[in-house]
């Protein structure tokens, strides 16, 4: 290869990188809201066809690696009352604590651990997080349709600082409202998890998937995230999203 | 209690920022061994706990719980009484299990009435938790109780300090002295006295640091040991024996530590306790516990040493389980087949081989609401040894549960 040549991809690779986390910034811009309140059904289904059905409320303060949320179920009535406590941090991955009520304790999900579903669906502790564009590296890998509407693809890897199950990401945004169709996460070259995103709607001027379907892929398992009364902007207290609130409800 | 029924109802008939659970629970036990003072080889057991809270403003809240249960064994009382306190000497048929008033406001928390404090951070033992009496009738299967107290938290997130004035002293419920888990010599006879409660509140004071990489707290405790020491006085003569002995809870004095911080690999634990006795009646020691977690696919996993260095030595005999688990491996591992599937597994193992405890659970869930339970516990060990005297014990259970 001539140097001309070399110096040309080179330029090219860059400038896909930069137009790759352009357009992941501007997914971002654009599902930006101060708050986010949502009631969740999930429908685990395990590989051999058995379905589980939970229910939670999501709820976040702040956007995109600065934010807090709290994820509390609310079915079955067995496991009612167990929270999730995450802080989203710009700079590193989450803090994240569960409250199980039974035995009235909180407990930390160490960095090491949030590779482990969360109780008994298919998404993980990390899966959770919110994802921050300044903590990964892009590169734009193409264009490619999925399920009828037109995407940019991406190859997404975390940054050293971020300590994460998975090695690389491949992320699909769709063209048209810059949502996200589907992330493909691996660990070394085997696909772990896939998230589909799908029943796009606009809610309050921010698209939205409305169903999130995550496969675990090691497992032949997958949950159907459903987002109900999802609502945005609410107005929200820090102090709800601390480990003295995950303890004081019910 | 009416004003806090009354707020109940009302928030039924409101219908908003009202939130119930419960559970109906029936459990059989099956013991293959006779004992010499509980000839039972089955016990079956039903209880029904209901528990509800109400938001009344956006800063209040009050909640409560109530708990009805019966049994073949007579370790459920046959009254039809409603129990506060838990000062009976067997388990009330009803019971007003926590009931409480909390104040919110950043960043104090205040909360008023029958509550749960728990202190500590390790697993299967927590020398700091002083304010967290128990249900001890079947020795290794135990309940926490509540207490009345009031307990303020001043901070949010990284540094809280929790403050507790407990007016009035909740005891640890012992194992009754006509049952199998109160292995009394065979032939002697035991009268229990009314026990000697203390008059005096307890205090406690907690300061809990959360950093990125490390969690720990310090804590201070000052009242009575909810675990109780015996006064005795033998009388009669063989072969009719009689003990005659009363319960008395020793002053008890405790600073308290644990920590948490994540490995890498594991997460490191450990809880220590040193507690001073100032009226001279009980031992004064270190009680600690270090333990290494690791949660990994569906396993979880926990493994750690419990140990104990008696500084002083007290007088008489006491009932205290959480110095039985002491100078001992303990260990807990989880399993999850699948989402209505698992598998547990407990033990308790003593360095000098003496005693040992284990328990293996398979739960399965069916449907929404119901769960069945199977476990299976094993206790061998020597007479002189806290678990090895409960050889006699081992047992399986089968539970079934209906949550709503």
């Amino acid at each position: 290869m001539s140097k001309a040549a070399a110096l040309c991809l080179l330029a090219g690779l860059g400038l896909g990188g930069q137009e790759a986390r352009q357009i992941v910034e501007e997914a971002q811009r654009r599902s930006r809201a101060a708050s986010e309140r949502y009631e969740g059904t999930l429908e685990v289904r395990d590989a051999r066809g058995r379905v589980a059905a939970k229910r939670w409320i999501y709820q976040r303060l702040g956007s995109h690696g600065d934010s807090k949320a709290v994820i509390r179920f609310t079915a079955p009535p067995e496991v009612k009352g167990v929270a999730l406590l995450i802080l989203n941090h710009p700079e590193r991955a989450s803090d994240q604590w569960m409250w199980t009520p039974a035995i009235q304790r909180e407990r930390r999900i160490a960095l090491q651990d949030r590779s482990t579903r969360f109780f008994g669906t298919d998404f993980s502790f990390e899966d959770l997080e919110e994802r921050d564009v300044n903590q990964y590296d892009y590169r734009l890998l193409g264009e490619e349709s999925l399920e009828g509407a037109a995407c940019w693809k991406i190859h997404s890897q975390p940054k050293r600082s971020r300590a994460s199950q998975y090695t690389h990401s491949i992320l699909w945004i769709r063209k048209e409202n810059y949502t996200f169709a589907r992330i493909e996460n691996y660990v070394g070259s085997h696909l772990a998890r896939r998230a589909a995103y799908r029943e796009v709607s606009n809610v309050e001027g921010i698209w939205t998937p409305r169903l999130i379907e995550m496969t675990d892929l090691r497992r032949g398992s997958r949950t159907v995230l459903r987002l109900e009364k999802l609502q945005y902007n609410l107005p929200m207290k820090e102090a709800d999203f601390t480990l003295q609130a995950l303890r004081r409800e019910f | 209690m009416r004003g806090l029924a009354a707020l109940l109802w009302a928030a039924l008939a409101w219908g908003q920022d009202f939130s119930q659970r419960g559970f109906l629970e029936m459990r059989l036990t099956g013991y293959p061994q006779a004992a010499p003072s509980d000839r039972a080889r089955a016990v079956a057991a039903a209880l029904l706990r209901y528990e509800a809270s109400y938001r009344i403003t956006p800063g209040w809240r009050a909640s409560a719980g109530l708990d009805a249960r019966s049994d073949t064994h007579h370790e459920v009382e046959r009254r039809w009484a409603l129990g506060w306190q838990d000062r009976q000497r067997q388990r009330p048929a009803f019971t007003v299990r926590r009931a409480s008033l909390l104040y919110s406001r950043a960043p104090v928390t205040l909360e008023l009435g029958k509550q749960f404090i728990r202190w500590g951070k390790a697993d299967i033992l927590n020398p700091t938790d002083r304010f967290a009496p128990r249900d001890f009738l079947a020795v290794v299967d135990n309940d926490f109780l509540a207490v009345s107290a009031a307990r303020l938290a001043l901070g949010a997130q990284t540094d809280t300090l929790e403050l507790v004035f407990a007016p009035r002293f909740t005891p640890s419920r012992i194992p009754l002295v006509n049952q199998r888990w109160a292995p009394l010599p065979e032939g002697l006879e035991v009268r229990e006295a009314a026990p000697r409660y203390p008059g005096g509140p307890q205090l406690g004071a907690r300061w809990n640091h959360v950093g990125a990489g490390l969690e720990y707290s310090l804590c201070f405790y000052e009242g009575y040991n909810h675990l109780p020491l015996f006064e005795t006085r033998l009388s009669g003569l063989a072969p009719r024996p009689r003990l005659e002995a009363q319960r008395f809870y020793p002053k008890l004095r405790m600073y308290g530590a644990d920590a948490a911080a994540p490995l890498g690999w594991v997460t490191l634990k450990g809880e220590a306790a040193w507690f001073r006795a100032p009226a001279g009646q009980a031992d004064e020691y270190l009680l600690y516990v270090v333990q290494l977690e690791r949660q990994a696919g569906e396993w979880f996993l926990v493994g750690g040493y419990a140990g104990q260095k008696v500084t002083r030595a007290g007088w008489g005999p006491g009932f205290a389980p959480d110095r039985g688990l002491a100078r001992a491996l303990l260990g807990r591992a989880g399993y999850t087949i699948d989402a209505n599937r698992s598998l547990a597994l407990e033990t308790a193992v003593r360095q000098n081989g003496d005693g040992l405890w284990l328990k293996f659970e398979y739960s399965q869930a069916l449907g929404q609401h119901w769960r069945v339970t199977a476990a299976w516990t094993l206790i061998r060990g020597a007479a002189s040894d806290f678990l090895g005297q409960y050889r006699r014990n081992s047992h399986a259970a089968l539970t079934l549960r209906y949550s709503f």
